[in-house]
């Protein structure tokens, strides 16, 4: 296995990869096993996750009167 | 109607089949469209020029793509040229890795307040961080993370290479992660 040193930045500046990428290229496996030993990069890397998260669940229903105008100014509203 | 059957109609000038269609599509349009300006009237107003212009360019749709795929890529451009008229932008390009990085960032989320706090307090930290971010980047993050579009998926709606999504994705998590500590910490 590569023996590659990875930093803290180096860590974090990879780690948004991480989230949806194979790992497993040399630097990325040294990556994985810094991850596995440093608190301040679980935490980055919980806090990136959360991030994501909030965003996915901040959504924006489709009001029936913005569905209706719609189809008024596509000059739909008498197809159904 | 299929989706392939309903579009072959429309392309024919069926009404129905059109307005089928924008009933599909509605809520991706316009949930992407306000994911990407924070603003309901914008995001209206997104929303119908993409659907005007699928109406208008409908017989260019040649089916090699997802009609989804398509729209996204009109909505995306009408969110960009919206956007562009504004310039109250960060611009986390001319961030450095060093500050977009920084290890003051690495604060513990785990004792954050996140869970105690109001839906809409919430809310607001979350558009006055993205509303922060490029628009460039806010489509890269939506597309990517929040829509769960794959890196390919989201280069080739955007027009760009694949190191650039990633590149782009990678910034923009940072930058909004930093702005919601920073929240917290005022």
């Amino acid at each position: 296995m590569n023996e590659e040193k990875v930093s803290c930045k180096d860590v974090m500046s990879h780690i948004c990869e991480s989230l949806s990428e194979e790992m497993d290229s040399p630097k990325c496996v040294a990556i994985k096993d810094h991850l596995e030993n440093c608190e301040g990069c679980k935490s980055y890397f919980t806090s990136v996750e959360m991030t994501i998260d909030l965003y996915k669940k901040c959504t924006e229903t489709f009001p029936d009167d913005v569905h209706k105008k719609l189809m008024a100014f596509l000059e739909l509203n008498d197809e159904k | 109607m299929n989706e392939e059957q309903l579009i072959a109609s429309a392309k024919n000038g069926d009404r129905k089949a059109l307005a089928e269609l924008v009933k599909n599509y509605g809520q991706t349009v316009y949930s992407f469209a306000f994911k990407v300006c924070r603003d309901r009237e914008k995001a209206e107003n997104m929303m119908q020029e993409t659907f005007y212009s699928m109406i208008k360019s409908l017989h260019q749709f040649d089916g090699n793509s997802k009609l989804s795929t398509w729209l996204y890529r009109i909505v995306v451009n009408h969110c960009l040229m919206e956007a562009r008229k504004s310039s109250r932008y960060t611009f986390v390009e001319q961030e450095t890795d060093d500050s977009l990085f920084d290890e003051k960032y690495i604060a513990d989320w785990s004792t954050l307040p996140i869970k105690n706090l109001e839906t809409k307090e919430l809310r607001n930290i979350l558009d006055s961080a993205i509303d922060k971010l490029q628009p460039e980047y806010r489509v890269v993050f939506t597309l990517r993370d929040v829509e769960e579009y794959s890196t390919e998926e989201t280069a080739k709606m955007l027009e760009l290479s694949v190191p650039a999504v990633k590149s782009r994705l990678h910034r923009a998590r940072a930058f909004l992660r930093n702005e919601i500590t920073k929240a917290f910490q005022e």
